[in-house]
């Protein structure tokens, strides 16, 4: 099942320079151990104790998995995933 | 590197932080080549005077939009309602890949506008990249 995963540039060093990658899974869970088979350090950027990290949003075509079933969501062939960095910040200090 | 903006852009992005007191307010510039062409005002998501965060549906649909407007996201702008226009802790953490020094959106201007005094809001932009932020210059046609 081929599904096009877009690199956001922070993680581009690890995908050897490309800005979309090609992999198969069922669901973002797989989707994950398959971007770290093929490019190693790929999982621990993306989640932390299995989940997605906290600022980094995924989207299937253009739907966020927040509003779906998050990493359980299911895949299916020819989807389209971008992983974007959320947008965040203030002027509070921490 | 410099961010060039119409009179009028400046002051949307003004109009829009002013709107969202008590609250910080946030936005995308969309641009070429260090010109700002759009100028988009977005939602803060998780509102609060010392804090924002943009919703991730509409970041990802400007996003869109401007790849689509055959245009880059050249800069970020939010307010400090009550702060310096510079970027705080929070802001240099939040411009890297979590846990890394990696920038997220290494081409694009953090502009920051500061509301401590309302009638005369300051605005100033930076890059943020690898733990160094530095001044960019912003000109306003």
């Amino acid at each position: 099942m081929a599904i096009k995963v877009r690199i956001p540039t922070p993680l581009q060093k690890l995908s050897n320079g490309k800005a979309e990658v090609e992999c198969s899974a069922q669901n973002i869970k797989e989707l994950v151990d398959a971007l770290e088979r093929d490019y190693p350090g790929m999982k621990e950027r993306l989640s932390e104790g299995g989940k997605i990290r906290r600022f980094i949003n995924i989207y299937i075509n253009e739907e966020d998995i927040r509003f779906m079933n998050k990493e359980d969501t299911l895949l299916k062939d020819g989807d389209t995933i971008s992983i974007v960095p959320a947008i965040a910040g203030g002027s509070c200090q921490v | 590197m410099t961010l060039t903006f119409h009179k009028t852009d400046i002051q949307r992005i003004f109009d829009h932080c002013a709107a969202g007191l008590p609250n910080e307010s946030c936005g995308m510039l969309a641009g070429r080549d260090g010109a700002v062409e759009k100028v988009y005002c977005m939602k803060n998501a998780k509102p609060g005077p010392d804090y924002y965060e943009m919703d991730p549906e509409e970041q990802f649909r400007v996003m869109k939009d401007i790849r689509d407007a055959g245009l880059q996201m050249i800069g970020l702008f939010h307010s400090h309602p009550t702060g310096q226009a510079y970027p705080s802790s929070v802001d240099v953490a939040q411009a890297y890949w979590p846990g890394t020094q990696l920038p997220n959106y290494p081409d694009a201007v953090y502009v920051i506008v500061s509301l401590m005094d309302r009638s005369r809001p300051v605005v100033r932009g930076f890059s943020i990249e690898e733990g160094k932020v530095t001044e960019v210059a912003l000109h306003v046609l």
